[in-house]
């Protein structure tokens, strides 16, 4: 653009350059504006009221008291032990789950990472198909593999590991493997796209320096997929400590996850403070659990030490 | 060589068996839609479309997939416009605009959709707007959008901005030179985001749920709703549905770009 322009007299381009920068911003600011104010009116300001709202009084006629100040929603949060407890289920599920998650997932993206062709297709496709394949339908085919009178049971008792069906679904083994199964394919992808940018010379160099293979793509590959490899980890924590669809159809009656407690209190008990106000705990002890999983994670990032 | 062989074998037979794990789960569903029975069992004993018949029998399932078809194409419409022009008006200045915009598309995909379906359902019953079809739309384009956004980011981002400039030089109007010179050269990168917008809407359900009356349902809420009753194999069937669905917009979006693309695209 500036070729075009360079032709006119010094003094006109000098006035004309920065006005014609301006009017380009201003046109991608006006082009990003919808955007924006989409962004403001449907997450930002909702956000501002159900902080609002976690601050009312409760009412029994109505959802909340409109107008008024208290911390009653917080003071129900904090002495309530189903409450409680719901939150420390969610959080050891999430924690179990991601670690499984974010190991899985590692193995699953190196092996894309080196396979070609068909086989490198095949297993891309294993993993956008259940990506966008609805939460219901996978926690839903749970059910007839892993109920007492389910696949593995069958072929387990069959096998004669085991005398009796083992309860896997409803259980808290269902629960874990649904939720895996969830954020698996969300894991798989933040390290494979970290992964394809990767060199591979740099691990054939530390074979040739006599470096085993494990060795070689421990002490390589997982530093250099460390970026990856934490968004997976904050991918898989932050949707697995919230997850409703696992604990909800594949747990059983001692299950309670956070998700199925907040519904409850928002829809059928019409608790909005409540409810509000245990949900805005929940996001704070997420971000701040994140925040730390993240720090321990860069460390490792930094000077991975493989013994 | 012996021991790299065991290697091979052993990495081999992990990543197999984690692709059986992907995989099996559906194909599970699949195949338990043609059962006979009435009861969830893999194997099924017989096979007939008994099923099959029954949904399209079932008037809460034809509406429930209605409303998604009406959800899914409100979603993509506003969800491709809102992230088409902010990913050009961000390509054409990465001005403080842009800094502030992309983490701000990019959070909510990071907030359990529980939080998310807990503060919409909040307000859009202040709004007076609860279960309708836009506060549905509304919050599925929150999710849709992000997608379509960075797409369109990277499809930009190659895209030859002299091109452009030259179509303006030319004496083409701001539109003009969008529909001539960038259109053509980006059209694939907006296909590929409106069908992932499309699909994300078409399966999410946590928001929908907290969003929906029974008249505005979609699939997956219905699906839900019937499951947390009894374990109806109906659901397979409208799962079946659903996953050829998905097959169908992968092989289309591979088609129109690659395989690998795409699945960077969605991490």
């Amino acid at each position: 653009m500036s070729g075009t322009h360079s032709s006119l007299p010094a003094p006109v381009a000098r006035v004309w350059e920065p006005l014609l920068e301006r009017s380009r911003s201003k046109r991608a600011l006006l082009l990003m504006a919808p955007l924006l104010l989409f962004e403001l009116l449907l997450f930002v300001a909702p956000f501002l009221i159900l902080l609002r709202i976690s601050v009312t009084e409760g009412s029994t006629d109505l959802r909340y008291a409109p107008g008024t100040w208290s911390l009653e929603g917080y003071a129900e949060v904090f002495s309530t032990d189903v409450l409680l407890s719901a939150i420390a289920y969610s959080f050891k599920m999430g924690l179990t789950a991601t670690a499984i998650t974010v190991v899985i997932a590692t193995g699953y993206a190196y092996a894309i990472w080196r396979a070609e062709g068909l086989l490198k297709s095949v297993l891309l496709f294993s993993v956008i198909l259940p990506l966008l394949t609805t939460l219901v339908i996978k926690t839903y085919a749970f059910w007839p593999l892993l109920s007492p009178t389910g696949t593995v049971n069958d072929v387990l008792v069959s096998l004669n590991l085991i005398s009796e069906p083992i309860q896997f679904v409803p259980g808290t083994i269902g629960v874990i493997v649904g939720q895996v199964y969830i954020v698996l394919p969300y894991a798989v992808l933040a390290i494979y796209s970290v992964l394809s940018t990767m060199d591979w010379g740099l691990v054939e160099a530390a074979r040739d320096l006599g470096a085993s293979r494990p060795r070689a793509s421990l002490e390589i590959v997982v530093p250099q997929a460390m970026p990856g490899i934490i968004v997976a980890t904050v991918i898989s924590f932050a949707w697995s400590v919230g997850a409703y669809a696992a604990p909800g159809l594949l747990g059983a009656g001692d299950d309670l996850a956070f998700a199925l407690e907040v519904e409850q209190r928002l829809l059928s008990n019409l608790q909005w403070e409540v409810a509000t106000a245990y949900a805005l705990v929940m996001l704070l002890l997420m971000l701040v659990s994140v925040a730390a999983l993240t720090a321990v994670l860069n460390v490792f990032g930094g000077e991975f030490e493989y013994a | 060589m012996h021991r790299e062989t065991i290697e091979d074998a052993l990495f081999r037979a992990s990543y197999l068996s984690i692709l059986a794990f992907m995989l099996l789960p559906l194909a599970v569903v699949v195949v338990t839609s043609f059962a006979e029975s009435g009861q969830l069992l893999f194997p099924p004993e017989n096979y007939s479309l008994v099923h099959y018949r029954g949904f399209f029998e079932e008037t809460r399932w034809i509406s429930a997939f209605d409303n998604s078809i009406l959800v899914g194409v409100g979603t993509t419409i506003v969800a491709t416009a809102l992230g088409v022009t902010a990913a050009f008006g961000h390509e054409l200045d990465d001005g403080r605009a842009g800094q502030l915009l992309a983490p701000l598309v990019l959070v909510p995909l990071l907030i359990p959709p529980i939080i998310l379906g807990i503060s919409m359902r909040v307000y859009f019953v202040r709004a007076g707007m609860d279960a309708s079809y836009l506060s549905i739309i509304l919050a599925h384009t929150l999710w849709a959008t992000p997608l379509v956004y960075f797409v369109m980011r990277s499809v930009f981002s190659r895209f030859d901005w002299r091109l452009l400039d030259a179509a303006r030089d030319l004496g083409a109007g701001p539109i003009q030179s969008f529909v001539y010179a960038v259109l053509p050269n980006v059209k694939h990168g907006i296909f590929v985001g409106a069908l992932l917008a499309f699909i994300v809407s078409l399966q999410e359900f946590v928001m929908a749920l907290f969003l929906s009356s029974h008249n505005t349902e979609t699939i997956p809420v219905v699906a839900w709703t019937t499951l947390r009753q009894s374990l109806d194999p109906m659901v397979s069937v409208v799962s079946t549905f659903l996953i050829l669905i998905s097959i169908g917009a992968i092989a289309v979006a591979a088609i129109a770009t690659n395989l690998d693309w795409l699945s960077k695209q969605l991490s």
